[in-house]
């Protein structure tokens, strides 16, 4: 009983196979592992056969598939402008990953994938440092520039050097963490919710009443957490968007 | 309809190798060409969060600051580790992650042009003006 309401047991890992080691690193296939597959199975297959019958009046299917790219590479066109076309398939597969993961996590004993800082931290520092390398490929050194506004006096220079750096920096920490926090914090709203119906209801006629109350809340957080499922992974792909947007059009 | 031919005209009279009509209609079409690009680029969002409700507005802030003031902290109790500088890293890099963080919310809000904006321009940020 203690163990069905614990709204932590969900994000446990464990492994599926293994353990496995490489070099002192553990490489075990967990469940993680798996639902990240199951993501990246789903987002391949669906695409697949939405493309696989290309009729000139779409089916639901490829309605599907039509309406998913052209979401993402009208937002790509918006940001970045026709210089961002290389940068699209990235941007739709973050997006594709990120959305499926989210979803696939409202199935009831599945496990969410991008509630786990690991995954949505090494996305955004992959994100960060793609920044990093496409700026300084497009722009030389100049485009340490970034951090060094001009008309500020001298005196403050410094400082505000320094703090552009660091708000530069907490771009993956901001962008990993809130991809995290509201995986991690919905679910387990959701989970306590659930749980004292579970608790209400073992109680008798009364509990049972007051059961309907704790129960209505989580069929509403049932619907809010579709919304922030979707929202988060279109935050996620524009703010990838924005921050590509820096490397390619400073201009100096 | 008058107005730009006649500019065209009177630009071009010094240079009588646009005279010819096919020359001058491509100088014409490579104007618009660069007309529609600026037009495209000065039309584009600022990459707002206008469409977002305000339960993502809210998170996308609070998380914008939380991570300024969160890497500000990191890097001064590194710089302490690293150099033994105990406390003052740490105090002097806090502060400044905070004002990082309240920049990161202010640009989040779309109040503070991003800092490539301001590259370039030897004037006072634009932003100040908007405000």
């Amino acid at each position: 009983m203690a163990q069905g309401i614990d709204p932590i047991h969900q994000f446990q890992l464990h492994d599926l196979a293994g353990p496995w080691n490489i070099a002192g690193y553990e490489i075990s296939f967990t469940n993680s592992a798996l639902f990240m597959g199951i993501a990246v199975g789903v987002v391949t297959l669906t695409l697949l056969a939405a493309a696989s019958r290309a009729a000139l009046v779409p089916g639901r299917l490829q309605s599907v598939g039509e309406l998913w790219y052209e979401f993402i590479h009208n937002m790509v066109r918006n940001v970045l402008g026709a210089e961002g076309k290389p940068f699209f398939p990235l941007v739709f597969s973050l997006f594709s990953f990120v959305l499926v993961a989210n979803l696939l996590g409202m199935f009831p004993y599945f496990f969410t994938v991008t509630s786990h800082v690991v995954v949505t931290g090494t996305l955004a520092v992959f994100v960060v440092g793609l920044v990093v390398v496409v700026g300084i490929v497009k722009h030389g050194l100049g485009w340490f520039k970034l951090f060094v506004p001009h008309g500020v006096p001298m005196v403050i220079l410094p400082f505000i050097s320094l703090i552009e750096v660091i708000s530069f920096l907490s771009r993956p920490v901001s962008l990993g963490l809130r991809l995290f926090g509201n995986m991690l914090a919905g679910h387990i709203v959701l989970k306590v919710f659930a749980g004292f119906v579970v608790l209400l209801g073992s109680m008798g006629l009364g509990g049972i009443v007051g059961a309907i109350a704790p129960l209505g809340m989580a069929v509403a957080l049932t619907a809010l957490e579709f919304l922030v499922a979707f929202l988060q992974a279109f935050v996620f792909a524009i703010l990838t968007c924005v921050y590509l947007n820096d490397a390619l059009h400073t201009h100096h | 309809m008058a107005k730009p031919s006649d500019e065209q005209s009177a630009e071009h009279v010094s240079r009588p190798e646009l005279g010819d009509l096919s020359a001058r209609l491509k100088d014409l079409s490579g104007r618009i060409a660069a007309e529609r690009s600026e037009q495209a680029e000065s039309a584009k969002p600022p990459a707002s969060l206008e469409g977002a409700s305000g339960y993502a507005k809210g998170y996308r802030l609070a998380s914008e600051f939380v991570a300024g003031t969160l890497v500000g902290g990191l890097i001064g109790y590194g710089v302490d580790w690293l150099l033994g500088t105990k406390p003052f890293g740490l105090i002097i890099l806090l502060l400044l992650g905070f004002g990082a963080g309240i920049l990161n919310m202010a640009r989040a809000a779309n109040r503070v042009p991003p800092a490539k904006e301001r590259i370039g321009s030897n004037q006072p940020p634009k932003g100040g003006s908007s405000r």
